[in-house]
């Protein structure tokens, strides 16, 4: 279906909240340059409607210097594991 | 006509995608977002795409009666919103809950629009080949 | 928004600046005199048809505080004019080549912005 692209971190709760609206069955989530934040344990209460259908981007990560503190429940995928969610969704949507 | 204004959220609106959904999720003068999804709105519009709006978080302030130019003229949005229906823009969804958080009842905006629970949030971007968000 | 003056056209002894284009640089210049001096500086001779649909136009952007694409203006025509004149082959006989553009000249407004 859809694969939504999210570039704020959680202390923007605005844009998550509106995603929460707009997430669909079948849809995706993958967090992307701040949106890395709310992979952390400290973001849980973020990303928790999305549960199981959620993953950040890894390149986004380590330049942050967040790669070992990811939450276990989130999937870690490089660039080209975001070329591959683009191909297997419909369309692509950015939340900025 | 699809576009109704009221309180019944159970229309036949959301059965209507068009060839184009905005999402405007930003308020008037703070930023440009909301111009510019404007803009691209009737841009397509005038190019003889069907064109839907969503109104989304603080978008829905685009959406209040008595606005005005800013404090050093600069152009407000409210004309570009008057505007739509001469671009046959005529499909306007917004936010159910996002109105209520900000405590404004859907009759009192300043166009007809379709109210939408978060369900049929989803569920209008799926109907939607193509969705821009702003 | 700074916008150039390319020349300056004479009307009943005052400076009217037009930009590149040939649109006034300044709005509030717009008199019915300045208009039939843009059409001549065009090679158009107005007419009464011209001016009902020039009027529509000041309406338009008083409205809207921009100038309409073609659809609106057709739509805009017609809901002043009616349905004989409300049709994109009435207006491109009045205003040949491009009715949006040519007319918010005509009508002193700036070039439509959504419009090729």
């Amino acid at each position: 279906m859809t694969l939504h692209l999210l570039n704020r971190s959680p202390q923007s709760e605005g844009v998550y909240r509106d995603l929460r609206e707009a997430f669909g069955d079948g849809d995706h989530l993958l967090l992307i340059e701040d949106g890395c934040y709310a992979a952390l344990s400290s973001g849980r209460d973020a990303v928790a409607a999305f549960a199981g259908r959620v993953s950040v981007l890894k390149e986004d990560l380590v330049s942050r210097g967040l790669e070992g503190r990811v939450d276990g429940a989130i999937e870690v995928v490089d660039m080209q594991g975001f070329v591959d969610l683009t191909e297997i969704h419909q369309r692509s949507v950015s939340w900025f | 006509m699809n576009s109704t204004s009221g309180i019944s959220p159970a229309t036949t609106a959301i059965d209507a995608p068009q060839d184009l959904l905005i999402v405007l999720r930003h308020a008037p003068h703070g930023s440009s977002w909301l111009r510019e999804g404007l803009d691209v709105a009737l841009v397509a519009a005038a190019f003889g795409k069907r064109v839907g709006l969503l109104f989304q978080g603080d978008g829905v302030f685009a959406l209040l009666q008595g606005q005005s130019s800013g404090p050093l003229a600069q152009k407000g949005t409210h004309p570009q919103l008057a505007m739509l229906e001469m671009y046959d823009i005529e499909h306007l969804w917004v936010s159910e809950a996002a109105l209520a958080a900000r405590g404004l009842p859907v009759d009192s905006l300043m166009l007809p629009v379709t109210s939408l629970e978060a369900s049929r949030i989803a569920r209008l971007m799926h109907s939607h080949p193509h969705t821009l968000i702003f | 928004m700074a916008i150039n003056t390319a020349r300056v056209l004479n009307v009943e002894g005052r400076s009217v600046a037009l930009d590149p284009e040939g649109y006034l640089v300044s709005l509030d210049d717009w008199s019915p005199a300045v208009a039939e001096a843009l059409a001549a500086d065009d090679d158009r001779q107005l007419t009464a048809e011209h001016w009902e649909v020039i009027e529509v136009l000041r309406d338009f952007y008083r409205r809207f505080e921009a100038a309409p694409a073609m659809r609106p203006l057709v739509k805009a025509v017609r809901q002043a004019l009616g349905e004989e004149k409300g049709n994109s082959l009435y207006l491109m006989r009045l205003f040949p080549e491009s009715p949006a553009k040519v007319a918010a000249r005509l009508a002193g407004l700036p070039k439509p912005t959504n419009c090729l």
